[in-house]
């Protein structure tokens, strides 16, 4: 046993779950008991998904634990009937695979073809493999399975793009990015996979000249088979940033043979590069700054950090320890600390020994960098809810490296007036009056100040103390304007309940 | 779309771990310690914790190879419960075992006695397992263990059994005062080493209709009377609540004239259900007494439907819902399909389906809020049904205005996805 507060990946078949679901027209069996289909609930939260996720939890009951088979093929026919998806994926969570439930026997005695859809069975195992590497290693299975040979090349220059997906940090703005600058290019998107990809699109995957990738982590088992059966190249860099992306496109021009040019076309609207010659990003050469979390943002991030505003790398690093040497040879001229380490409490101490001028990380390195008062930009899961933004933000191409330069600036101007707030500002005003309850009232002074001849008594005042901030002000008011109304001179308990009662909140 | 009956239960529900969010939270000097796996930690961490990664009062003892080829539980177990002593001083340890453990029959609880020997912290064991328990039944089973700890006697007391928030026990500790009732102790209260005596003499009324278990073996091993009555949700369940706690200890009390009042102050909230239709689904448990008192401030209720109903622990509720349908334990598509037939004015539903039911053209109130918003007694009368006009009001309101311009909301599915390329403007080739 291991003890665990925070961790940085999910188990492996929520891997399995965010690939599998990412794919149209697929629907998700997860045999587990009901808990363990908490994925759904990202779906259906983050993605702000109007449709149920294409996911279905075979809940494990007492009844299972007392031998009652899983009867899985119940609920593949039922899964078919009900979506008539393309392909059901089956997996497990660990808790199934403990208990070893023979679905592979269930499914092969549902004899051949026994429903509409095709039926596949994740090949990842629920304890040994991670997040990332389930979700690579189901992304290349399915695309595998579908992917037909014989297919012809596009009769243009075409790409594959790999990596995007569901739950994906910014990925829905990033294909938007990558879409736009290929067009600029004149090169076709074949297909991109797993975000949105039908099985049609995947059976005339290698129609592409080209495979380019979002997140190698997350798509180098699928570049490696698709060369492999197509001998389809493929670049495992990520375009970050202006100088990055016009590297990367200059291979992908020269893999393409489509004219260099058109390069500087994709490139119009940069701003980065300007940006960074402007007065005011020149400061920027004394910030220190840190990068941590998925290591191919953590590559690209700190390469523009380093390389475009000239800002020095602290620390980098990153949480899938299997992308360690790849991360270390990535920034191996970019900084001197590379942390490989899943430990969420070992990159605080980091944050806290170096003190960055400015943070990059995950939401969890927000919240370290915040305690002790650095400036924190999430760019890498896990994430939350306001990091799967309503409109266009990615990270990726020339759009995607304006947008870095934004951040950074506004995150940086952030400090710098929390400052300036702290050293001029009144006590309690401002925009981080919000954040910092403790300083917007003293309950008694505020009391006082409302009215003269109101008073509250201990009781009361420590029963208000207990509302929660948020509401705390506006249910004050509504119990005064009560004991006004009645001419009560000494609010007790009895007035705020009777004002509750009243008014609610 | 989604009309197809199957007979595969697909329950809205969560893990029974759900309950450690408001329980940590309530007794300030507790340590939740989980033993269990990767997903059990993903789970908190995504429920409880997602945006507060500081040093909670919560924990997994995630189980290793070793755990699972059959090491001892003790062995592994002790120096965690250990560190977390250190770390964070806990008065009390809830040490919960999960789904694995249960599998592997690994006896977690019988741990809890040597590490409170050797720690010197009271240690509870908790099964939190979620194969067959409803969510907020993680709750309940807390409870039981503490109830299992509560010294014996012969005092006559009220226990209040079930989480509650200060304002809502400030309520319920008045009225006491009111009835000349003893003063009520309440469980969970603000130390996790605060036991109420639990014997022969003790009334013991549980705020929750998901309480059954711990309610059970009170009644079982001590001897405890449990309060027959509705739950306090509502004027109208708030009222038989106080009045089935007098009449408990001999005295008669009459909360007529206060009900009508609280009525009277619900009705900025209940002109605007009024005579509309609200369907409220599986979550929580607490679905009975919400659909019971929304029938009571009149407002329609087409069908209800809850993971369980204990016979004779709600017979009180679902007397108290003659006429409406009530389903247990359904299905989720069951649920759709009689969403589809009756179409409500609002569907009260859990964050699982709430926004694809949007996606459906329903109005939605997401339940998961009535679990932590203090909507309890008649002081909270006003905010229970504020949640549920509210969500009305802006359903309305944005309807209106929408109409007014033309617009519409579109939801997102997976189509929405597919990238641009895919999708050639109408009319272009």
């Amino acid at each position: 046993m291991r003890l665990a507060v925070w961790s940085y990946q999910a188990p492996a078949h929520v891997g399995v779950t965010k690939a599998s679901s990412s794919f149209s027209g697929l629907h998700t069996i997860v045999r587990a008991p009901k808990g363990d289909g908490y994925a759904a609930i990202m779906f259906a939260m983050f993605e702000r998904l109007g449709v149920p996720p294409p996911m279905t939890v075979s809940a494990m009951t007492e009844a299972t634990l007392a031998g009652a088979p899983a009867d899985i093929g119940r609920v593949i026919a039922d899964v078919d009937k009900r979506f008539s998806p393309k392909m059901i994926v089956v997996t497990r969570s660990g808790t199934a695979a403990v208990l070893q439930e023979p679905l592979d026997g269930e499914i092969a005695m549902m004899g051949p073809n026994p429903v509409a859809a095709e039926i596949f069975q994740a090949t990842t195992h629920p304890v040994r493999d991670t997040e990332v590497s389930a979700f690579a290693r189901t992304v290349c299975e399915i695309v595998n399975h579908f992917a037909q040979d014989g297919v012809p090349r596009s009769a243009e220059p075409s790409v594959n793009i790999i990596g995007p997906a569901l739950l994906g940090f910014h990925d829905v703005s990033n294909v938007e990015s990558l879409r736009r600058i290929f067009a600029d290019l004149g090169i076709a998107v074949n297909a991109v996979i797993p975000l949105g990809a039908t099985p049609d699109d995947l059976r005339t995957v290698g129609r592409a000249w080209l495979n380019v990738t979002t997140a190698p982590e997350h798509s180098r088992p699928t570049l490696l088979k698709l060369h492999e059966r197509f001998a389809t190249p493929y670049l495992e860099s990520v375009p970050y940033g202006e100088m990055g992306t016009t590297v990367w496109l200059n291979d992908v021009v020269q893999i393409l043979e489509v004219p260099r040019d058109r390069v500087r076309h994709a490139a119009r609207n940069a701003r980065l590069g300007w940006y960074a010659r402007t007065v005011d990003a020149h400061a920027l050469s004394s910030k220190r700054a840190a990068v941590f979390g998925m290591p191919s943002a953590v590559a690209g991030i700190a390469r523009v950090l380093r390389d475009e505003l000239d800002m020095r790398i602290e620390f980098a690093g990153t949480y899938v320890k299997s992308e360690g040497d790849w991360l270390r040879a990535a920034l191996a001229d970019v900084c001197d600390e590379i942390i490989v380490s899943d430990d969420f409490h070992e990159i605080s101490r980091a944050i806290d020994r170096t003190r960055p001028d400015i943070m990059f990380g995950s939401q969890m390195e927000r919240h370290s960098a915040s305690a002790v008062g650095v400036p924190c930009a999430v760019i890498s899961p896990p994430a939350h809810i306001l990091n799967f933004p309503l409109g266009y933000a990615p990270f990726m191409g020339y759009d995607g490296a304006n947008h870095i330069g934004d951040v950074v600036n506004q995150t940086q101007v952030l400090g710098l007036e929390h400052h300036l707030i702290e050293t001029f500002g009144p006590r309690g005003q401002g925009q981080f009056a919000e954040a910092a309850p403790e300083l917007q009232e003293a309950p008694a002074a505020s009391a006082a100040a409302s009215s003269s001849e109101l008073r509250w008594d201990a009781s009361a005042e420590k029963l208000v103390g207990r509302i929660p901030f948020f509401v705390r002000k506006k249910a004050r008011s509504n119990i005064e304007r009560y004991a006004r109304e009645r001419g009560i001179a000494v609010v007790d308990e009895s007035t705020v309940l009777a004002a509750r009662e009243k008014f609610g909140g | 779309m989604f009309e197809t009956r199957g007979d595969v239960i697909e329950r809205d529900d969560f893990c029974s771990l759900a309950p450690i969010g408001w329980l940590h939270h309530k007794m300030q000097d507790s340590f939740f310690l989980v033993v269990g796996t990767g997903s059990c930690q993903g789970f908190l961490q995504t429920a409880l914790g997602v945006m507060i990664f500081a040093k909670p009062r919560f924990a997994t003892a995630v189980l290793d190879e070793d755990d699972l080829s059959g090491r001892d539980t003790l062995t592994a177990l002790m120096p965690i419960a250990k560190a977390v002593v250190e770390e964070h001083a806990p008065k009390a340890i809830f040490l919960g075992s999960t789904c694995t453990p249960e599998i592997l029959k690994m006896n977690v609880a019988g741990c809890a006695a040597p590490i409170e020997a050797e720690t010197g912290v009271r240690v509870y064991p908790v099964r939190m397992d979620g194969f067959d328990a409803s969510y907020t039944e993680g709750e309940d089973h807390v409870l039981g263990a503490m109830i299992a700890r509560a010294p014996n006697g012969e005092e006559r007391n009220l226990v209040i059994l079930g989480c509650l928030s200060a304002i809502e026990e400030t309520e319920i500790a008045i009225e006491c005062r009111a009835m000349g009732l003893p003063e009520p102790s309440f469980l969970p209260d603000e130390s996790a080493l605060a036991l109420p005596t639990i014997g022969k003499n003790t009334v013991i009324a549980p705020i929750q209709p998901y309480l059954y278990q711990a309610c059970a073996y009170a009644k079982r091993e001590r001897g405890a009377t449990i309060l027959e009555s509705v739950f306090p949700y509502g004027p109208d369940g708030t009222r038989a609540f106080y009045e089935a706690i007098a009449a408990a200890f001999g005295k008669s009390a009459d909360y007529g004239a206060r009900e009508r009042d609280v009525w009277a102050a619900c009705e900025h909230e209940l002109a605007t259900l009024r005579d509309r239709s609200i369907a409220v689904c599986s979550d929580a448990m607490l679905e009975l007494p919400i659909a019971r008192t929304l029938r009571a401030g009149g407002i329609r209720v087409p069908f209800v439907s809850t993971p369980k109903i204990f016979k004779k622990f709600h017979a009180r509720e679902t007397a108290a819902l003659s006429g409406v349908d009530l389903l247990e334990l359904p299905d989720r598509f069951e649920v759709f399909s009689r969403l589809s037939e009756t179409r409500p004015d609002l569907v009260v539903a859990n964050l699982n389906v709430a926004n694809a039911l949007e996606g459906m053209g329903f109005a939605v109130k997401w339940s998961t809020e009535l679990s932590f918003m203090p909507i309890r007694g008649f002081s909270g009368s006003s905010a229970l049904f504020g949640l549920f006009a509210g969500a009305m009001r802006r359903h309305d309101a944005l309807a209106k205005r929408h109409a007014r311009v033309g617009t519409q909301a579109h939801p997102i599915d997976l189509e929405f996805f597919r990238p641009q390329t895919h999708r050639a403007p109408e009319g272009v080739a």
